[in-house]
């Protein structure tokens, strides 16, 4: 009944080499995550939608004390330097960007990518299905990749804009 | 040498021009293809530029269009650093004239190996 | 954990004196989280086994190279090399070569087949019709080998050294890899070889030898530069890595300058009637892993859905037979 759209294993290889070439400069530091999920104290989400043969929705989440350490990782900062609210904003959703990019490059024709969306919850995709669930570990701290697949036809629609 | 940065996102910007930097490259940055259109225009003196493809009011493969249709800029090396990974997109890109391609997401290693092959590299890297 | 600067330096000083790569400031989480697997093995924490590298045996010293060095492995790597067989050595080859249809190279340090597959390309683009190449691919590892004949790649493997115009000529995606094309992979033969063994049967017109002496004492490089010389063509080219030269170790050889490198050819027709010693493994001084196979990072030993958390297991010199 599931549409094949993207594979389980070529989301956590995306993950894996933005992480490997952006982040930690090593394959070894995000693996799959072991055992039960934690309830997240203070989630942060970043999003971007794909539009092509299938119309979905590339969503990032974790805690924002993590997002924070990923801006930092990106940004070359220090462990005790002060991430802004907007190059928080912006980092995290620059690698939901990249990984949504690559995830759209999968599509058999050239789609289009959406603007990438930083928020406190993702807003709901009418009509899609989670297609794939990825949850990961990020030097023990968890990472979850959702691929939302719109089986509608219809493109997902922001609804909040989204600026750089 | 000078390098021109161009991408929506400051995190992309910083990422690139902060390795361009430790290089040897002079950077500036822009927000999408109009605004380094705006640079060019101005007469700023740009060796290479590195280019986003998906940006609002001008994206890459407009931008690369314009300078190669400009002889004043033919000097202007022009490299796609972007998430667009298709081989259709990547021939579109290098039929407008993009002399690279560096598919998102890069190692700082991957940047260097490209501007070998361009024959950009600086003479002598900083301390 | 933070390790010291002390102890970054060592390793970092350590990494560039055997593998030439630097590890600049900034990389000190990736030191600990390769050196950290090692330091638990040996039972100790990460500053003491750092501290221990001062006095500690050569074998321990390559696990830990071994464990520090980033991927490498890039198309074209050096750029030059490639540029000076398409230009001259290639052109003057074929020329040579136009009764026999076809050229014969030894790719004698594969790895992962990032080698033999540039050399593809490069022959395929620059042999005329009626000439054919067939390029025999060595290394010394199975696992290294796999990698190489599935001619698959990851998008960061391709982001490194590969010309934008080769990457869309020879290559074609396939799910988030890209794979060499049919053409290509049908020029090349991938079969495991030990440099100190006999070598795959000749004659070779072209021999890639790049990145491997370094790892031998005088006498063995001398014994493979031999071994090497039995197999090559009078008229054949030997190149070697952008920082290595075979003066003051093997004189059979005649360097030839194209524009920024150098390349090798067997002097005049002389080739040494002394026959090369199997080499014992594990000479003092012997720093590295015999035969090929150089230590990778995990990034080149990943695949899709197959990612390694710890660093591939170290190809040890012991005291027997490779393995």
């Amino acid at each position: 009944m599931t549409t094949t759209t993207v594979e389980l294993d070529q989301v956590h290889a995306i993950a894996q080499e933005v992480f490997a070439a952006m982040v930690d400069g090593d394959l070894g530091l995000l693996l799959p995550w072991d055992g039960a999920l934690p309830a997240l104290d203070d989630a942060i989400v970043a999003w971007v939608d794909l539009h092509g043969e299938w119309s979905g929705r590339a969503v990032l989440v974790t805690e924002r004390s993590t997002a924070e350490d990923l801006a930092r990782a990106l940004l070359g900062l220090g462990d005790d330097e002060a991430v802004s609210p907007a190059d928080l904003d912006d980092a995290f959703g620059e690698i939901a960007n990249v990984v949504g990019g690559n995830l759209k490059s999968l599509l058999p024709n050239p789609g289009t990518l959406g603007l990438p969306q930083v928020g406190a919850e993702v807003p709901p995709v009418a009509g899609a299905v989670r297609a794939q669930h990825l949850p990961l570990s990020w030097r023990g701290r968890l990472l979850v990749v959702d691929v939302w697949v719109n089986l509608g036809g219809t493109s997902t629609t922001s609804t909040t804009g989204g600026t750089r | 040498m000078r390098a021109l940065v161009i991408d929506d996102s400051r995190t992309m910007r910083r990422i690139v021009a902060g390795t361009l930097e430790g290089l040897g490259f002079e950077t500036l940055q822009a927000e999408h293809g109009q605004e380094a259109l705006d640079h060019l225009e101005a007469g700023e003196q740009v060796d290479l530029a590195c280019i986003d493809w998906n940006m609002p009011v001008m994206d890459g493969l407009t931008f690369v269009t314009k300078v190669r249709a400009n002889p004043q800029w033919r000097n202007v090396t022009l490299m796609m650093v972007t998430t667009e990974s298709e081989h259709g997109q990547i021939v579109r890109a290098l039929a407008a004239g993009a002399h690279e391609y560096l598919i998102k997401p890069f190692t700082p290693d991957a940047i260097r190996d490209k501007l070998d092959l361009l024959g950009l590299v600086p003479v002598e890297e900083p301390a | 954990m933070t390790l010291s600067a002390t102890s970054f330096q060592l390793v970092a000083d350590l990494v560039r004196r055997r593998s030439a790569i630097q590890l600049t400031p900034g990389k000190e989480y990736l030191v600990e989280s390769r050196l950290l697997p090692l330091a638990r093995d040996a039972g100790v924490d990460l500053e003491t086994f750092v501290a221990g590298l001062r006095t500690a045996r050569p074998d321990v010293l390559t696990e830990v190279v071994e464990a520090m060095t980033t991927n490498e492995t890039s198309w074209f790597r050096d750029g030059a090399p490639y540029q000076a067989m398409r230009r001259t050595e290639i052109p003057r080859l074929v020329e040579a070569r136009r009764g026999v249809g076809r050229l014969r190279v030894w790719s004698a340090a594969c790895s992962t087949g990032q080698e033999p597959y540039s050399l593809a390309m490069c022959l395929s683009e620059t042999l005329p019709p009626a000439m054919s190449a067939e390029i025999v691919a060595t290394d010394l590892s199975e696992q290294v080998l796999e990698r190489a004949r599935s001619a698959r790649y990851t998008q960061l493997e391709v982001n490194r050294g590969m010309p934008a115009q080769m990457l869309v000529q020879h290559l074609r995606r396939v799910g988030t890899e890209w794979e060499i094309a049919d053409e290509l992979r049908r020029m090349v033969t991938f079969r495991a070889h030990n440099l100190l063994d006999t070598p795959p049967p000749g004659p070779f017109d072209v021999v890639f030898l790049r990145n491997v002496l370094i790892y031998f004492d005088l006498a063995t490089k001398r014994g493979i530069l031999d071994r090497v010389l039995r197999v090559l063509r009078p008229d054949g080219v030997l190149v070697l890595g952008a920082a290595e030269t075979t003066l003051g170790v093997h004189d059979g050889w005649e360097r030839v300058t194209i524009d920024r490198t150098s390349v090798y050819r067997p002097l005049g027709a002389a080739v040494t009637t002394i026959p090369a010693p199997r080499e014992p493994l594990a000479a003092t001084g012997t720093d590295g892993p015999p035969g090929t196979s150089l230590p990778r990072g995990p990034l080149t030993a990943h695949r899709t859905g197959h990612h390694a958390g710890t660093p591939p297991t170290a190809v040890r010199p012991t005291g027997g037979a490779a393995r």
